[in-house]
């Protein structure tokens, strides 16, 4: 039997499918968070190279229960519609802004930093750089902890009197919820004393909110086409034979 | 894990086939499956360690509607697949994702369910898609039956008689699946999160299980309908049948994306296979065993090759290739080796190499590893990837390294001129209808401007371009504060820079690219016989087709 014109895929056996909402959210595991996050920030305009990143803070700070979705739907909204020109770190002797007195993207200023390496790192407790002002910077977390993993040292994020620590084997601990609050900080990134165990990696699903997901599947959807005939013509058939 | 650290045989890397030979579409559309395959591995783990099958729970009524618990009991773990069975109207049948309704629908569960468990997969997992699985499921799936086959069957047992062996021959399964969902699906566990268990730690154990399991069921859920309407006059199913129905499957473009977003899985495939057969041509002499073997195996694949059969004009030549290669391969081979024929089977591939088509050439590469288990069988362990391990980049390498190491692992694609229609005519994207990969065409169709990074000779010649603007000493991470877009390629540059097989050497967007190449080359990986397109985008395989069944290794459990 031949199928009809208007549905030429039989199926798909690689996809991750929308995930189904509930009264107020759904469990989602890793994968899929990193996989809508990746899709949501490339629909908020993001290079593909950068939407990776985005997806990948996203599932490590779910993985420690902090709410990785939310922050980056918070981001994209925020930054959706502005140029890379304006997030675009520029970086100087011991300092970080965004051009233009313009506010950092936490994932271009992670990625930068992650790029650099431990270019960065100066002598302990002494300021490794002043950053800022910098949105969600509880996004900044997933980078600091690969650039502590890869000169083996802790770091640590201060502002406000308030500081989090991050370790070479993906601990995470400190104000970890007020630094999930702010919506914008001028922070200080330092190489700190070792944080105390923490248990990273022990979570295998996050909940995500009703909000957050609709959001991240509204900017998901832009990185979609809609169905033109011409696909579909002669792509498969469907047979029950 | 590093296979070079663990090789036995030093010497084989000299007959390691290059990947300018190995990663073209044209030769990975011939790829045959062999005992590097998934599903083969599964079952040799399986047998070696003794585990046990039973079907604890078969709770299905009259009209073939109810559930079924399969577990799978290993030396440390069990895996139970959790199975439902349904009454479903004809015209609801479809292979399709917006189907909303199978004859069958499955999660695999880690460990045992209790009641509880299986009243919340009885809620979620006949709803597929629209329902969600938890961290202690592994996998969502779901069959419908072979209309041709299914009813035939069953009408036959209840009778007492056995199905024509003609028409089994002719669809090969009681049902096919139409989709497994692994790895952290609809929210099931993450992959990651139990690859520390060497049951899981080859590519897709879970939904070869899965499949496996599934096979059981197709089976026995003919036989109780059969019993059903024909009552004590009903048969068992032969045992010479039942061995040559596999699992079906049907698989769209949606997979082909597969092995061009994990670039070093691919590697880590193929440099396994191509390891296996460089240690069988490396070899300085024939064990008559081994060459005993050999000729049983080449047996086996010509009887395959005469049932395998397809409509589609590509496969239906590939096929006539490949039985003729067969043929010549047997008269090659009874006067092989001679007393004196120096590394007889490097003697052999040589042959091949120059007298067989590619589908010759890559079905010879299956037999010769046939027999060499004890060579080749390790290397299963070196399949999987952790990629998250390569995704932070180096950003203090410098442009001119950058630049170099393009020109010597990206030569293939930056030789094409994607300035001629015929080279940038297609472009990948999702479809926003139903979210799954599409492929179109450029000049002809709106969507190009939501293009997927999937056109990789195209995205490393850009980059390369754009190198040429920069000052050779300056620090990658200087250019990519530029140029965030080229962040995507120069991952994948860095990341495969010690992968020599992870880039599929041909061009993605090309006029005559056939994605069923793709799919071919994973399915053989997979285990999967039988291959047989409907369309340059969509095919028919079978799964452990002439393969055991868990009844076969637990025999009492269904007595």
């Amino acid at each position: 039997m031949i199928g009809s014109v208007d549905d030429p895929e039989p199926n798909d056996p690689t996809r991750s499918g929308p995930p189904l909402l509930q009264a107020d959210g759904a469990w989602l595991s890793h994968n899929e968070i990193e996989q809508l996050c990746l899709k949501a920030a490339r629909g908020a305009g993001m290079s593909w190279g950068l939407a990776e990143e985005a997806g990948f803070a996203a599932a490590w700070l779910a993985r420690r229960d902090v709410d990785g979705p939310a922050a980056i739907l918070s981001q994209i909204t925020h930054a959706d519609a502005r140029s890379w020109h304006e997030i675009c770190p520029e970086v100087t002797a011991g300092q970080v802004t965004a051009r233009d007195g313009q506010e950092l993207c936490p994932i271009a200023l992670g990625t930068v930093l992650c790029d650099r390496g431990n270019n960065f790192i100066g002598s302990k407790q002494e300021p490794l750089l002043s950053v800022g002002p910098i949105t969600y910077p509880v996004l900044l977390l997933p980078f600091l902890s690969d650039i502590s993993k890869l000169c083996a040292l802790s770091i640590s994020l201060e502002w406000s009197g308030r500081r989090v620590f991050v370790g070479p084997n993906g601990e995470v601990t400190g104000d970890i919820p007020a630094l999930e609050s702010e919506p914008s900080i001028h922070a200080q990134i330092k190489v700190g004393s070792g944080p105390k165990p923490a248990n990273a990696n022990a979570l295998r699903a996050f909940f995500v909110s009703e909000d957050t997901l609709s959001g991240l599947n509204r900017y998901a959807l832009r990185t979609t086409v809609p169905a033109s005939e011409m696909s579909r013509a002669g792509a498969g058939a469907d047979d029950a034979d | 894990m590093d296979c070079a650290s663990l090789n036995p045989f030093p010497k084989a890397a000299a007959f390691r086939r290059p990947p300018a030979e190995v990663m073209r579409l044209a030769r990975m559309g011939c790829a045959h499956p062999s005992r590097l395959s998934f599903l083969r591995t599964l079952l040799r783990r399986m047998m070696d360690q003794g585990w046990e099958f039973d079907r604890p729970v078969w709770d299905v009524d009259d009209a073939g509607v109810g559930r079924a618990v399969y577990r799978a009991i290993g030396p440390d773990r069990i895996y139970s697949l959790v199975a439902f069975a349904h009454d479903l109207p004809d015209e609801m049948r479809s292979d399709r994702v917006i189907a909303t309704a199978w004859d069958a629908t499955f999660a695999m569960f880690d460990g045992e369910p209790s009641d509880v468990d299986l009243d919340r997969l009885q809620a979620n997992v006949p709803l597929q898609e629209a329902g969600r699985i938890s961290q202690k499921e592994l996998s969502l799936s779901r069959a419908n039956r072979s209309v041709r086959l299914f009813e035939h069957v069953v009408d036959r047992l209840a009778t007492g008689d056995q199905p024509n062996i003609d028409d089994v021959a002719a669809v090969g399964y009681l049902m096919r699946t139409t989709a497994v969902y692994g790895s952290g699906k609809f929210g099931a566990a993450d992959l990651a999160t139990v690859m520390d268990r060497p049951e899981l730690n080859v590519p897709f154990q879970v939904e070869m299980l899965s499949v496996w399991l599934t096979r059981q069921f197709t089976v026995d859920i003919v036989e109780h309908l059969a019993r059903v309407r024909g009552g004590a006059r009903a048969a068992r199913i032969d045992p010479a049948i039942r061995k040559s129905l596999g699992v079906g499957n049907s698989t769209g473009l949606g997979m082909a994306p597969f092995l061009v977003r994990h670039p070093i899985l691919l590697n880590n495939w193929m440099m396994a296979r191509e390891e296996a057969l460089a240690r069988v041509r490396a070899q300085p002499e024939a064990a008559s065993n081994a060459v005993c073997e050999f000729r049983a195996a080449l047996s086996d694949a010509r009887e395959n090759a005469q049932k395998w059969s397809s409509t589609h004009p590509i496969q239906v030549t590939k096929l006539d290739a490949l039985r003729s290669d067969l043929d010549n391969i047997s008269g090659y081979s009874a006067h092989w080796p001679t007393s004196v024929t120096d590394h007889p089977w490097d003697a052999l591939w040589r042959w091949g190499e120059a007298h067989l088509s590619l589908e010759g050439q890559e079905a010879l590469l299956a037999l010769m590893l046939e027999p060499h288990g004890h060579l080749v069988d390790g290397l299963a362990e070196c399949m999987v990837a952790d990629e998250r391990a390569s995704f932070r980049l180096d950003g203090s390498m410098t442009v001119d390294a950058l630049r170099q190491r393009l020109e010597q692992s990206y030569d293939w694609a930056l030789t094409i001129d994607f300035d001629l229609p015929d080279n940038a005519a297609r472009f990948w994207y999702v479809s926003e209808e139903k979210l799954e990969p599409r492929i179109g065409f450029r000049f002809e169709e709106d969507g190009a401007d939501l293009e997927q990074p999937l056109c990789i000779a195209r995205l490393a010649k850009d980059l390369h371009s754009a190198l040429q603007e920069w000052s050779k000493e300056a620090p990658v991470a200087s250019f990519l504060l530029a140029h965030p877009e080229h962040r995507f390629m120069v991952r994948r540059v860095q990341a495969t820079e010690r992968h020599p097989y992870a880039e599929v050497r041909d061009n993605l967007i090309a006029a005559d690219m056939l994605p069923i190449d793709l799919m071919r080359c994973k399915l053989a990986f997979f285990g999967a016989s039988r291959f047989d397109p409907r369309s340059d985008k969509w095919v028919r395989i079978s799964l452990f087709q002439d393969l055991p069944y868990p009844s076969d290794l637990s025999p009492e459990a269904w007595a």
